[in-house]
C-alpha cells in the first residue's frame, strides 16, 4: 500500500488530475450559481431553486478526471508492463487491487472536499446577488445545516464512488482508452439517452438505475418528493456499480494471466 | 578503399501517390481486430440505443393527445389551425384582399388568403399571409414557397387547375408574384377565403433547478377590404374550424365564436383566430430522438479514432509510418479520409438500420415520418456525417495530444458537455453550449424546427465541422513543426 | 552517389541538452559502418536525423544527396530499424509488412520475400504481440528491406538477441554490404561489432571522436604487443629497445616488444641477421582499443567543459 501510494505520488499525471478535479468542480459550479438568478422564476419564492444543489453541479464535469485518474492507476500498469513486477512483488494479486483502491480514494476524497468546500463557498458568495437571499427562502448554503451537509458529504463520497467504479472497470478492461469509454459512457450517456425515454414508468426506472442521475441524487436538499430514488438509496445504486466492477476486477485479477 | 558497384535493386520503384496512403492507412485499420470490432459495436450500440428509446416511447409522443395530430402524409410535426373564412372557388378563379389592419398578437401571427383541397384537419393548402414583423410569405404544406419583405399590403391567390399562384401589391394595381405551387388532390370545387392564425408564445420560467417551457395562447386580428372573388359563388361565406384553441394546453378562447368573421355591413371583414398553420414547434422530433441512439456508438468511435492515432505514438509505429512517409501533412489527411470514410460507412449501416428497426418495433407507441422526407433523410445521413466528423475530430485531438486517455476524454467531454451541464443552467446558457460546442453538429438530426431549436441543422453540422478542421490543421501543424 | 550518407555539421539539442553536437561524416557504400559510442552519445538523434523524424538545429543529414524528407518513395532509398518493438501487439507481422508494401505501392510478393529473407515464415500470420524480441527485430529488419533499399541503417539490430540470432545478422549485414549497399549499424558495445563492422564511427557526447577503419584502429591501439622467440635474446632486445619500442623478456629465448608495429620488428631483426624462430602479434581487443579511446574522449570534453 505505501508503495501504491509512492506510485501515485511520484508520477506527474495524478496530482494534475486531482487539481483539474477541485478545477472543474469550483469553475462549473460558480458559472452555474453566476448564471441563475430568481428573475427568470415567476416570483423569488416560487423558484424551487435547490441552491446548495446549483452549487455542486460541477462534479458533473469534475467525475470525468476522477475517471482518468482511476483508470490510469490500474492500466498503466499494464501498459508498460509494470503490472507483472508489482504483481511478482505482491503474490497475493487482489491486495494490489484493494491498495489502489485505498489509495485513489484517499487521493480523490482530498481533491473532492477542496472541490466541494470550493463550490460552496463561491455559491455562498455568488448567490445573495442573484436574489437567492434568506428573505426570499434561500438561505445560504451552509454546512450546519443537515441536507446541505448530506450533500456535501454525499458529493464527495460520490466523486470516491465513482473513482472506484473506474478502478474496476480498469482493472476489468485492462486497457485505458476501452476503460475511460466504458466508464464515462455510462455514467454521461446512459442519462441521456434515459432523458429520451419517454414512458414515464420506463423513464424513472431507468434514472433509477443509471449510476450518474442516481448517485447525484444525493445532491438534493430541497424538494425530495420529486427526485426518481432517495440520497442515500441513490449513493447505494452507485455503490453497488463499483462494488460489482471492484469485485469482478478482483477475480479476473487473480485468474488472468497478467 | 577498394571501388564498389553500389547496389541496384532489382525491385520495382515504389508509386508515390495518396490513394496509396490511404490504402495503407486502410491496411493499418483493417488488420487490428479490436478495432474493426469497436466499428460493430459501435453500429450496434446504435441501434440498440436507438430501438430502446423507440421501444421505450410511450403513447405521450404520438400526438400530444391532439388526435388529428401530426397529418399522417406530411409524416412531420404539422398543425392546422386558424380560422378561416371561406367559400367555393372554382377551378380557374382568384381571389383578391387588402390586409387593412393586423393586430400584433405574435410576430408570426398571419392574416391572409388561403385554399384548400377541403376544410378537413391537414387538407393540403396553399396560403399568402401578412405577418406583423415578418414580412410577406407564400407557404405550402410545411414549406416557404415564397417571402416579400413588410410593406405589400394587397395579398392575391390565382388557381389554375391544381395551380395556386400567389402574387402581392403596394396598392391593388401593380402585381409582383411570390411563386406557384401545385395542389395535390385539388377539387374542382376548392375552398378558398381569409384566414387569420397566431401562433402559442413560448415563456421559458425557472423551476426546481430547471427551466420550465410553457407555451401561451395568442389571438390574431386582422381587417380585410377590397375582398374579391373572381367567379364570384354567390355562397355566403361560412367560418371555420379553430378559432377556437388547439395544442398543448387548449382552451375555447374564442369568445364570440359565432359571430367571428362576419363582414361588416362597409365590406371589412374583421377575423379573429387563433393557432397557426404550417410546422407544429412543440411536438417530438421522434426522428431525432431514435437517432439519438448514436451517443452511445459514438463512444465507440471516438475511442477508435483516438487508438488509431494513440496507439501508434504509445508502439512506436509513428516513427516507421513517417520513415515510410515522411510528408507528415499527408499521412494526417489519409488517416482522417480513412477513418471518416469507414465511420462515415458504419454510421449510414447504423442510422438505417436505427431508422428501420424502430419503425418496426415502435408500433402504435411512435409515430416515425417517411424515411423519403427530405429533413428525415437529411437527419439520417446526417448522424453518418456526424460520426464521421466527430471521428476526424478525435483523430485531430489524438494528433494534438498524443495520449488515450486525455484525448478520448477532452473529446468526449467537449461533445457531450451541454447535455451534461446544461440540464441544471438556464435555457439561455444551454442554448449557447449547444451552438458553439462540437455537439452542435447532433443539430443534424432535428427533422422538425422546435421552440427550443439552438442552431440550424447545416449551421449546427458546420460548427462542428470547423471545430474538426481547426484542431486538423493545428494537429498537422504541430506533426510538421516537431520532432516524432 | 545514391548509395551514401552523408552528415555534415549536425546539431540538435533537445532543451538544455546538446544531443549532437557538430557531427560529420560519410558512409560509403559496400561496407558495414559501426556507430559506437555510448548510451546517450547522441547515436540515436543522429539516425532519427537522417531518416527526416527530428528536425536538426543545424546542418543536413543527407541520403544519395538528398535530405531524407524530400524522397519520395523512402523505402526505396533507405531501410531503417530503429525501435524492433514498434509493431501494434495486434497486427500480424504479415499485416505490418502489408501496410508498409501498400504505401509505397510495392507489389505484395514483396511481404513474402522479406519474411522468407529473414526466417520469419512461420510466424508471419502471428499478431505480433506475442514474438519474442528476437522475432521482432527481424520483423524490423524484413520492414527495413521492403524496398529493397540500397543504403540499411539499422539502429541496436543486435540487441536481446540470442547467440544464434547474433551470428545469423552479423552474417546477413555482411551479405547486404558485399551486395554493395551502404549499411550503417549503431551499437553502444563495440563487441557486437567485431567482426561485423569494416569501418567505424566513434562517437561521444555527440561529437565524432573517430572515423575510422576496424585495423587502423586495433593498430594505433596502445594495447597490442609482439611475442618474439629468438635464440640470440639480448641482441635482439637491444636492437628493438633501440628502435624506441619498449621491451621485455619473458624466459630464456623469449621476448615481448611493444610500441612497434609487427612488420618493423621482422624487418629490424631481419636487418641485423637475427634468428627469429616465432613471431607472433596480439592485438589489443576492439573493446580494449575503443575503451581507450572513449576515455581519451571523455578527459578531452571534461577538460574543455572546465575551460568554457
Amino acid at each position: 500500500m505505501h508503495a501504491e501510494w509512492t506510485k501515485l505520488r511520484t508520477t506527474r499525471g495524478p496530482a494534475w488530475l486531482l487539481a483539474a478535479t477541485v478545477a472543474a468542480v469550483v469553475a462549473v459550479g460558480a458559472a452555474s450559481v453566476a448564471s441563475v438568478d430568481v428573475s427568470q422564476c415567476p416570483a423569488p419564492t416560487e423558484c424551487h431553486e435547490d441552491t446548495t444543489r446549483l452549487s455542486l453541479l460541477g462534479a458533473r464535469l469534475g467525475q470525468a478526471t476522477v475517471v482518468v485518474l482511476a483508470v490510469l492507476a490500474i492500466t498503466n500498469e499494464h501498459a508498460t508492463g509494470m503490472i507483472r513486477t508489482t504483481l511478482a512483488a505482491v503474490p497475493r494479486r487482489h491486495r494490489v487491487l484493494w491498495a489502489k483502491a485505498v489509495v485513489v480514494t484517499v487521493a480523490v476524497l482530498a481533491a473532492g472536499v477542496l472541490g466541494v468546500l470550493g463550490a460552496l463557498a463561491t455559491g455562498r458568495a455568488v448567490l445573495p446577488g442573484n436574489g437567492f437571499t434568506a428573505a426570499n427562502g434561500y438561505p445560504p448554503p451552509s454546512l450546519t445545516d443537515g441536507p446541505t451537509l448530506r450533500a456535501a458529504v454525499g458529493t464527495v463520497l460520490y466523486l470516491v464512488l465513482v473513482a472506484l467504479l473506474a478502478l474496476g472497470v480498469g482493472t476489468v478492461v485492462r486497457d485505458t482508452a476501452g476503460a475511460v469509454t466504458t466508464t464515462l459512457g455510462l455514467l454521461y450517456v446512459v442519462p441521456l439517452l434515459v432523458e429520451l425515454v419517454a414512458d414515464p414508468q420506463w423513464h424513472d426506472r431507468l434514472e433509477r438505475l443509471a449510476p450518474m442521475t442516481a448517485g447525484l441524487s444525493v445532491q438534493a436538499t430541497r424538494d425530495l418528493d420529486r427526485l426518481p430514488i432517495g440520497p442515500w438509496a441513490g449513493l447505494g445504486v452507485l455503490a453497488a456499480y463499483s462494488a460489482t466492477a471492484l469485485l469482478l476486477g478482483a477475480v479476473l485479477l487473480e485468474t488472468r494471466d497478467p | 578503399m577498394p571501388a564498389v558497384t553500389p547496389y541496384r535493386s532489382a525491385v520495382p520503384r515504389g508509386r508515390d501517390g495518396f490513394d496509396r496512403l490511404l490504402l495503407a492507412e486502410w491496411t493499418k485499420l483493417r488488420t487490428v481486430p479490436r478495432w474493426m470490432l469497436a466499428l460493430v459495436a459501435a453500429v450496434v450500440l446504435t441501434v440498440f440505443a436507438g430501438v430502446l428509446v423507440a421501444a421505450g416511447a410511450g403513447t405521450e409522443t404520438a400526438g400530444g393527445g391532439g388526435g388529428e395530430r401530426p397529418a399522417p402524409d406530411l409524416g412531420v410535426q404539422y398543425q392546422d389551425g386558424g380560422r378561416f373564412l371561406h367559400r367555393p372557388l372554382a377551378e380557374d378563379g382568384s381571389l383578391v384582399a387588402r390586409v387593412a389592419d393586423q393586430e400584433n398578437s405574435h410576430a408570426w401571427a398571419k392574416a391572409g388568403l388561403m385554399i384548400r383541397t377541403s376544410t378537413r384537419q391537414g387538407a393540403p393548402y396553399a396560403a399568402v399571409v401578412v405577418t406583423p414583423e415578418h414580412g410577406v410569405r407564400f407557404q405550402s404544406h410545411l414549406s416557404i414557397v415564397g417571402s416579400a419583405d413588410d410593406g405589400p399590403r394587397w395579398l392575391r391567390l390565382d388557381r389554375s387547375g391544381a395551380s395556386v399562384t400567389a402574387s402581392v401589391s403596394a396598392d391593388g394595381t401593380d402585381w409582383r408574384r411570390l411563386g406557384t405551387v401545385r395542389l395535390r388532390g385539388l377539387p374542382p370545387r376548392a375552398e378558398a377565403g381569409l384566414f387569420v392564425g397566431s401562433p402559442e408564445a413560448v415563456r421559458a420560467q425557472r423551476q426546481f433547478g430547471g427551466e420550465n417551457v410553457t407555451s401561451v395562447p395568442t389571438v390574431g386580428k386582422a381587417s380585410f377590404d377590397g375582398v374579391r372573388m373572381d367567379p364570384d359563388p354567390r355562397e355566403p361565406w361560412r367560418g371555420h374550424g379553430p378559432s377556437a384553441l388547439t395544442g398543448p394546453g387548449a382552451r375555447d378562447h374564442d369568445q364570440d365564436r359565432s359571430r367571428a368573421g362576419e363582414a361588416g355591413p362597409d365590406g371589412v371583414f374583421t377575423v379573429t383566430g387563433a393557432g397557426d398553420i404550417g410546422r407544429y414547434q412543440y411536438g417530438h422530433d421522434t426522428s431525432e430522438m431514435v437517432l439519438s441512439g448514436v451517443l452511445v456508438g459514438m463512444m465507440a468511435i471516438v475511442a477508435l479514432a483516438v487508438l488509431f492515432v494513440t496507439s501508434e505514438y504509445r508502439q512506436g509505429v509513428i516513427r516507421t509510418t513517417f520513415t515510410a512517409s515522411p510528408r507528415r501533412g499527408r499521412v494526417l489527411a489519409a488517416k482522417a479520409v480513412v477513418i471518416g470514410a469507414v465511420t462515415f460507412v458504419a454510421g449510414l449501416v447504423a442510422a438505417f438500420g436505427t431508422f428501420l428497426l424502430a419503425d418496426a418495433v415502435s408500433g402504435a407507441g411512435l409515430v416515425l415520418p417517411a424515411l423519403s422526407e427530405g429533413p428525415v433523410l437529411r437527419a439520417v445521413v446526417g448522424t453518418a456525417a456526424v460520426l464521421a466528423v466527430v471521428a476526424v475530430f478525435s483523430l485531430g485531438v489524438a494528433a494534438l495530444l498524443r495520449r488515450a486517455a486525455a484525448a478520448i476524454t477532452v473529446v468526449l467531454l467537449v461533445v457531450l458537455v451541454p447535455q451534461v451541464v446544461a440540464s441544471g443552467m438556464p435555457l439561455s446558457a444551454a442554448r449557447w453550449l449547444e451552438r458553439l460546442t462540437p455537439a452542435a453538429g447532433l443539430a443534424i438530426q432535428q427533422t422538425v424546427v422546435r421552440y427550443d431549436t439552438a442552431i440550424g441543422p447545416w449551421a449546427g453540422f458546420g460548427v462542428l465541422c470547423g471545430y474538426a478542421a481547426v484542431t486538423l490543421v493545428a494537429a498537422g501543424w504541430r506533426l510538421r513543426r516537431g520532432d516524432a | 552517389m545514391e548509395a551514401t550518407i552523408e552528415v555534415r555539421d549536425l546539431r540538435k539539442r533537445y532543451g538544455a541538452t546538446l544531443a549532437v553536437d557538430g557531427l560529420s561524416f560519410v558512409v560509403p557504400p559496400g561496407r558495414v559502418t559501426g556507430f559506437v559510442g555510448p548510451n546517450g552519445s547522441g547515436k540515436s538523434t543522429t539516425m532519427r536525423a537522417l531518416l527526416g523524424l527530428d528536425v536538426p538545429d543545424s546542418g543536413s543529414a543527407l541520403i544519395g544527396g538528398r535530405p531524407y524528407r524530400s524522397l519520395r518513395h523512402p523505402l526505396n532509398h533507405v531501410g531503417a530499424l530503429l525501435d524492433a518493438a514498434a509493431v501494434h501487439p495486434a497486427r500480424t507481422a504479415r499485416d505490418h509488412l502489408l501496410w508498409l508494401t501498400h504505401s509505397h505501392g510495392l507489389p505484395r510478393r514483396r511481404v513474402d520475400e522479406v519474411i522468407e529473407l529473414v526466417g520469419l515464415p512461420s510466424a508471419a500470420r502471428r499478431p505480433a504481440g506475442g514474438f519474442s524480441l528476437g522475432m521482432r527485430q527481424r520483423l524490423g529488419i524484413a520492414a527495413a528491406l521492403l524496398g529493397d533499399p540500397p543504403v540499411v541503417v539499422f539502429d541496436e539490430p543486435v540487441n536481446g538477441l540470442d547467440p544464434e540470432g547474433i551470428r545469423w545478422i552479423r552474417g546477413f549485414l555482411r551479405s547486404l554490404a558485399a551486395e554493395g549497399r551502404a549499411v550503417l549499424v549503431s551499437s553502444h558495445l563495440m563487441s557486437e561489432l567485431e567482426d561485423t563492422a569494416d569501418h567505424l564511427l566513434v562517437i561521444g557526447r555527440g561529437r565524432l571522436l573517430a572515423d575510422i577503419g576496424v585495423r587502423e584502429l586495433l593498430d594505433t591501439a596502445s594495447g597490442g604487443w609482439i611475442t618474439v622467440r629468438t635464440s640470440r635474446r639480448t641482441e635482439a632486445m637491444t636492437l628493438l629497445a633501440g628502435e624506441g619500442a619498449r621491451v621485455a623478456a619473458v624466459d630464456r629465448d623469449t621476448l615481448t616488444v611493444a610500441g612497434l608495429p609487427a612488420e618493423r620488428v621482422a624487418a629490424t631483426l631481419a636487418a641485423h641477421d637475427v634468428p627469429v624462430r616465432e613471431l607472433a602479434a596480439h592485438r589489443a581487443s576492439l573493446e580494449e582499443a575503443y575503451m581507450e579511446l572513449t576515455r581519451k574522449s571523455t578527459e578531452f570534453t571534461s577538460l574543455t567543459g572546465r575551460e568554457a
